[in-house]
């Protein structure tokens, strides 16, 4: 708890004072303090202090010890203090007889007097919390603890937390009033023995008696007998040690008292696979101990663990090839011009596999790294430059050098589309900036397909107008992208309920559609969209829900 | 088990206390403390029978003087701000509340002290009222000729300022201490995180005592009507005190005080309205001239006042609660899940059938996911994986690891929460249903449980009949007072409340033994606890004992849900505890360490330090992913010795053993998402987040001054911009939202009428259409969280759109990013919560 723990004692020599004082001390904030924020600087404390209406100046420790007897006194002057480290949270509990922040000084030395000499507590002991913003908030519990030789036979103590959360502190009245007692009935009944004891020896009330009152010896008798410590008292010698535990404990159980559980959302699709291929990337890299993975060349074993990675890291990987890039999805768009880039982006869309194949693997790359930006991480399976032709099922990307040969196969395929990067004929031109893609390289795109590409799906409807609005900037298009496929991710999930999860019939599957919003003009395209995302779910995601079926099922029936 | 037994309940609402409360149990008394008349009540309920009696008054109470003393103290205080105390008084039991006040008058501009003293109470009064019931308790001389010209007092300047300070104008509250948008920070972390962070750093005492908003709070006596400026200090004070008698039944007695404290901060808010009624009875009564009627006024308001804090007390304990909160019940028994999301969504269609044309529920859903917000951050993506199955959101980390290392109030956070005070600037909404048919308006309240949020609280504590207190320091001296067995509380290895380690225990016995005050001068403090193994007493049970009992310690001591609370700190723990045998503590000069060979040695200050750093490098890593590098928890530990990093303060220091004690974790049942979600109430409840009530007579009567009170004394302790009320009848099928920030509403209506967001609508309609189709409830309601999730990214693309603009093109706004014009109150208000200047764009 943000707060401190202080014994105080009503010396009858010097008044109010403080003995012995636990203090917290939180790790640096996990945070740094944002500039213009309220976080406390460094006020002229000071001058707040000055017209006390109470003796509160005598604050230098200095002073105090000139003026100290036994009973004022914990730790002797050549003590360090004591310390104890909560290694799990890193929070310092620090004792001492006074407290080590300096700004803390008159705070705790205002609870003590204010706790022995000022508040009323009706039947002189008990708890008490008072305080205000200026000097903060304090519970008090005060004590006798008998002494033989006192005037009464009893001392008269108190124990205050001081805290600057006065809810907090409020809050924590019944825990701290509880524990509180219990630390001080044991320090009582350790005194009592003691008195006890002491009595049987020698009963100081007979003795008391007895003596002939004598005002002129009686301050002398009283100044050697007020000087008894609170560890004679109790015949504890180690008192201070325990102290310091009970009250390091205390403010530790008191600030874990309640703890809250706050929930977040649970993660995207996308961080659980990123998450999921991350393992198997550890699992297989652990597989081959030492083995240098990746590589400008991958072998087509490795090609799928290390275009996982790829895709993590692909900005910092874009940075070591050098020449032209493409920057953004708008950027591709005004390269490729709006009509190419539809066709493109469709077949992005709709699973197919999209073949980019030139002579500059860095551009490659970085069209690559621009569209998958258009499908759940998922459904990203990438070989960024290969020398060979790397079939569909192992790739929707794939970057070939400028020899390589389609299968014909493919070629003739409606499901896949080429995209032939060609070295634009330098003359002697000026040396034209990396920007300008155009100056330096020819695309032409080609596809068997004789679908329509202008319909659908929705998705790519949406994204062609952020693109095309010049108005967004490219954070606010991304951002826009990722509600877009988040939108789309949530439908799919739906539909992998539905059809995969429950098997549900054709009719029932139409009417989820129509609910999803898949409907209506490009439906063909939203519905193929829809299942070629289906296998970009976390595989996590999908053991869930079939396994949530079958949970679900056994609460049924029972 | 008795952890929540409202959860078996069938019937929709319960109470919290178990027997009636009597109102006549709360007394109160004003008490005046003037410097040269001494103190003089100047109210005591108790002292008075009933105002249509010809004799209202009797004696004092017999107990006046003591409560006086309790209430100034017996030195009394030159602040000149409130105080607030506490009192338990045995017997009668009793728990006492008052504040004290520095009194403020108005002056006229004349700066004369005659001229108010006429309109105000002269000495005649006072004595007239003496006369009448031969006792003294209406002493009511605020002010006489006698009084010298009160000096104005130093910094009161300041005093004129707070009013203005409190009063919090919107731009002040926009520039509430919320990083810079730009700032890494704001875009990962949810503002529930924020929240908190900001509240332990504005309330540690590392920081020492810090001005707040509202600390010059003054007993006010200024009347407004005779143009006065509140320069004036008198040097009395005035106190108010409400004393409450406790139950005489033990557990009633326990029930009571539990509820108190922990709802303290309501307790309070409500004495401030007692208090500004004070004030006003007293500057009404001022204007009256003849004396008999003057009391009589300033009496009856006074009773009326206080009628009214009883009331809203007995309210506040006694009204029925809505027995299991649908979110909360949610996220707290996993077991019964699918059930709790078939009820919810059963109730939920049946509200959608029943309102149907006119869009009811989508309405209340769009003002309740606007202005209670913290939906926001139970939607917002988790970076980390999840721990049990997909489905159940993880337990926020970094909230996990900031309350453990930076503790803040997680009741204050909680109100925060049910409140919906997450946005910028700050406001706070409360949920009214209201309608005759109690059925239906259970089931609005219902509904809305799942939609109003907040986190869910664990309360730990020791076992009962535990011997081995902790708090007590001389547990085994009370016995056998051997200085042996000294280290607190008494090691042993069968029990986890022991200190961990051996060695340590017989090291600081000879350290101590030599550290009692006076017997050694040339003591030594350089101790070695070196490997535990080698020097422990009893080696053979030790070392068996210690690596289990610390991950043990670490779980038990913070109630460590193993459900809901990832692997993180159980893997650090994990990695630490075979550095315990190794440790070195070694107090002295740290130099001194470096020629053992243990490369993990730590000196005694570094033995937490790096920990601490480990700690925080695990929670900055979700925070600032870049720096942060895996390193942070592998075995960078070499580092940690290097003298630069060692805090200065512990170098020296004696280093003990963290002592702690086993613990039970239960749900914490005195917390406000329990107590502020109320069922079907008799009457209107100024407090209650969320409650339902069969007719809007008192609503109408109060809302507009709780508002503004609310706005005024936030029960939440921090400034307040506005202070919201949505308003659903059910007769009506009418949702209307009304402000604190007064506006012209039409043909005598409390508020505006809420326009419904389309995203909203869809939203609903397809998960009850999915839930219609017969799909499995918990996956519609999985569904519901995953739209909730997208209207949070919608969000956050409005804010980025906004962060460019000047002007908003609502237009472009709907072709680009799908966002109507209807959404768009909705997502800005989302959006403040993770980028604060959207609000400031939007106004």
């Amino acid at each position: 708890m943000n707060a401190l723990v202080a014994l105080c004692h009503f010396c009858e020599l010097h008044g109010p004072r403080t003995l012995f004082c636990t203090e917290a001390l939180h790790p640096p904030s996990p945070s740094p303090p944002q500039p213009g924020s309220a976080i406390p600087g460094d006020r002229d404390r000071e001058a707040d202090r000055e017209g006390e209406g109470l003796t509160m100046r005598a604050n230098s420790s200095a002073t105090q010890r000139a003026d100290m007897c036994e009973g004022c006194r914990s730790l002797p002057a050549s003590h360090p203090g004591f310390v104890s480290v909560d290694s799990e949270t890193g929070i310092r509990y620090l004792s001492h007889q006074h407290p080590r922040q300096p700004q803390l000084f008159s705070v705790v030395r205002q609870a003590c007097v204010r706790s022995l000499s000022c508040e009323v507590c009706p039947g002189r002991e008990g708890p008490i919390f008072f305080g205000d913003e200026q000097h903060g908030f304090v519970f008090s519990h005060t004590f006798f603890i008998k002494d033989s030789l006192a005037r009464g036979f009893q001392r008269w103590y108190s124990i205050v937390v001081v805290a600057m959360d006065r809810i907090y502190l409020i809050n924590s009245w019944p825990f701290l009033l509880r524990h509180l007692r219990q630390t001080i009935q044991s320090l009582q009944d350790t005194a009592l023995k003691v008195f006890d004891n002491e009595q049987c020896v020698c009963p100081q009330r007979a003795v008391r008696m007895n003596s002939a009152f004598s005002p002129a010896v009686f301050p002398h008798q009283r100044s050697g007998n007020a000087a008894r410590s609170l560890t004679s008292l109790t015949q504890h010698p180690n008192l201070w040690a325990s102290l310091h535990s009970s009250f390091s404990w205390l403010l530790k159980a008191c600030g874990s008292r309640l703890t809250e559980k706050l929930l977040e959302g649970a993660p995207t699709e996308d961080t659980l696979v990123l998450i999921e291929r991350q393992t198997e990337q550890e699992e297989e890299m652990s597989g081959w101990e030492g083995a240098e993975g990746g590589g400008s060349n991958p072998q087509p074993s490795q090609s799928e663990s290390v275009h996982s990675k790829d895709f993590q890291f692909d900005d910092g990987r874009q940075e070591d090839l050098l020449g032209p890039k493409f920057k953004s999805l708008r950027h591709l768009r005004q390269v490729l011009g709006a009509n190419d880039f539809r066709q493109l982006t469709w077949h992005v869309l709709m699973g197919n596999q999209v073949i980019w194949r030139g002579a500059d693997p860095g551009l490659i790359q970085s069209a690559f790294n621009v569209l998958k930006a258009l499908l759940p991480v998922g459904c990203v399976r990438a070989v960024s430059y290969s020398p060979h032709y790397e079939e569909a099922y192992r790739c929707n990307f794939l970057g070939l050098s400028p020899d390589v040969p389609i299968p014909a196969h493919v070629s003739s395929s409606e499901f896949s589309m080429l995209v032939d990067v060609h070295n634009v004929e330098r003359g002697c031109v000026n040396p034209v900036s990396d920007d300008d893609i155009l100056s330096l390289y020819q695309f032409n795109i080609s596809s068997a397909n004789t679908q329509p590409t202008d319909k659908g799906p929705t998705l790519l409807n949406k994204i062609e107008v952020a693109l095309s609005n010049g108005n967004l900037s490219v954070e606010v298009v991304s951002l826009c992208l990722l509600c877009l496929k988040e939108e789309w991710m949530n439908k799919v999930k739906v539909l992998f309920k539905f059809s995969k999860v429950d098997g549900r019939g054709k009719e029932d599957t139409q009417k989820v559609l129509a609910l999803l919003g898949a409907t209506g003009p490009g439906e063909e395209d939203n519905v193929r969209l829809l299942k070629f995302w289906m296998t970009g779910l976390s595989k996590l995601y999908k053991s869930h829900l079939m396994t949530a079926v079958r949970g679900g099922e056994r609460t049924l029936s029972q | 088990m008795n952890v929540l037994i409202t959860v078996t309940c069938v019937s929709l609402s319960f109470s919290w206390a178990s027997a009636e409360f009597d109102l006549a149990q709360i007394r109160l008394i004003v008490y005046q403390d003037c410097e040269k008349r001494g103190r003089q009540v100047l109210f005591d309920s108790k002292a008075i029978h009933k105002l249509d009696t010809s004799e209202p008054y009797t004696r004092p109470a017999s107990d006046v003087n003591m409560i006086g003393e309790m209430m100034f103290g017996s030195v009394s205080m030159s602040y000149k701000g409130s105080t607030l105390k506490i009192h338990h008084i045995r017997s009668p039991p009793q728990l006492m509340v008052s504040k004290v006040f520095s009194t403020r008058f108005g002056s006229s501009t004349s700066g004369s002290t005659n001229t108010y003293v006429s309109c105000f109470f002269s000495s005649a009064i006072c004595c007239y009222m003496s006369l009448l019931n031969n006792v003294f308790f209406l002493h009511w001389i605020l002010i006489s000729h006698s009084n010298p010209v009160d000096m104005p007092s130093r910094g009161h300047s300041e005093d004129g300022d707070s009013g203005i300070a409190r009063s919090a104008s919107l731009s002040s509250l926009l520039a509430t201490p919320l990083p810079s948008p730009g700032s890494s920070f704001s875009s990962g972390l949810s503002s529930s995180y924020q929240r908190r962070w900001l509240r332990s750093q504005a309330t540690s005492l590392q920081h020492g005592p810090m001005p707040r908003w509202n600390t010059e709070e003054m007993f006010n006596l200024s009347d407004e009507s005779c143009n006065s400026n509140p320069a004036m200090i008198q040097r009395k004070k005035i106190a108010i005190s409400i004393i409450i008698s406790l139950p005489e039944r033990e557990e009633e007695n326990h029930n009571f005080q539990e509820f108190f404290f922990s709802h303290f901060p309501l307790f309070e808010s409500h004495m401030n309205k007692l208090k500004t009624a004070i004030e006003r009875a007293m500057i009404v009564c001022r204007r009256i001239a003849e004396s008999s009627q003057r009391v009589q006024v300033y009496l009856c308001r006074v009773m009326e006042a206080l009628g009214e804090f009883r009331m809203t007390v007995w309210n506040l304990y006694m009204a029925p609660r809505i027995s299991e909160p649908v979110w909360l019940s949610m996220i707290s028994q996993s077991t019964e899940r699918n059930l709790l999301c078939q009820r919810f969504l059963k109730e939920m269609s049946l509200l959608m059938e029943h309102g149907a044309k006119s869009q009811f529920l989508a309405a209340l859903l769009t003002a309740v996911l606007t202005h209670h917000l913290a939906w926001v951050s139970t939607v917002m993506p988790s970076s980390l994986p999840p721990i049990k199955s997909a489905c159940q959101k993880p337990a926020s980390q970094t909230v996990d690891l900031l309350a453990k290392s930076h503790p803040y109030n997680p009741l204050w956070a909680q109100l925060g929460d049910l409140y919906g005070a997450l946005g910028s600037p700050v406001r706070v909404c409360r949920t009214v249903v209201v309608g005759r048919k109690r059925e239906l308006v259970q089931r609005v309240l219902y509904v809305l449980s799942y939609f109003i949020r907040c986190s869910d609280l664990q309360e730990h504590v020791q076992p009962q009949g535990q011997m081995d207190n902790p708090a007590s320091p001389c547990t085994s001296q009370t016995t056998d007072p051997t200085p042996e067995k000294t280290c607190p509380p008494k090691p042993d290895p069968l029990k986890p409340t022991a200190c961990v380690i051996g060695t340590s225990e017989k090291a600081l016995n000879s350290d101590l033994g030599n550290a009692i005050p006076g017997t050694s001068v040339e003591q030594n403090h350089e101790i070695l606890l070196t490997d535990t193994n080698s020097t422990s007493p009893s080696p053979s049970s030790e070392s068996t004992a210690v690596r289990p009992e610390f991950t043990e310690m670490g779980q038990e001591c913070f109630g460590e849900d193993s459900d809901s609370v990832g692997g993180g700190l159980e893997h650090i723990l994990a990695n630490q505890s075979p550095l315990l045998h190794r440790v070195q503590f070694h107090i002295g000069s740290p130099s001194e360490t470096a020629n053992d060979g243990q490369a993990g040695g730590l000196t005694g200050a570094g033995c937490g330090r790096g920990l601490d750093r480990k700690l925080h490098q695990r929670l900055l890593s979700d925070i600032r992913r870049k720096e942060s590098s895996d390193s942070a928890l592998g075995d960078s530990d070499d580092e940690e010795t290097s003298p630069r990093e060692l805090h200065e303060d512990c170098t020296n220091l004696v280093c003990l053993f963290l002592c702690s004690c086993q613990v039970e974790s239960r749900a914490s049942v005195n917390h406000f998402g329990h107590s502020l979600l109320g069922g079907y109430c008799p009457q209107y409840m100024p407090d209650f987040a969320l409650h339902g009530i069969s007719s809007d007579l008192r609503l109408k009567q109060c809302l507009m001054a709780d508002l503004e009170h609310t706005v005024l004394h936030p029960a939440l302790d921090e400034p307040v911009a506005e202070a919201l009320c949505i308003v659903a009848d059910t007769d009506r099928l009418s949702v209307q939202v009304v402000t604190s920030q007064r506006r012209v509403c039409e043909g005598g209506r409390l508020g505006r009428d809420v326009m419904v967001s389309n995203l909203v609508h869809t939203l609903i309609t397809s998960v009850l259409q999915l839930f219609a189709l017969n799909i499995a409830s918990d996956f519609c309601v999985m569904h519901l969280e995953d739209r909730l999730q997208e209207v949070y990214f919608k969000s956050r693309s409005l804010a980025e759109y906004l962060r460019g603009q000047t002007r908003v093109h609502v237009k472009e706004l709907g072709l680009a990013l799908g966002i109507e014009s209807s959404d768009i109150p909705l997502l800005a208000a989302v959006a403040s919560t993770h980028s604060p200047y959207v609000a400031q764009i939007l106004l």
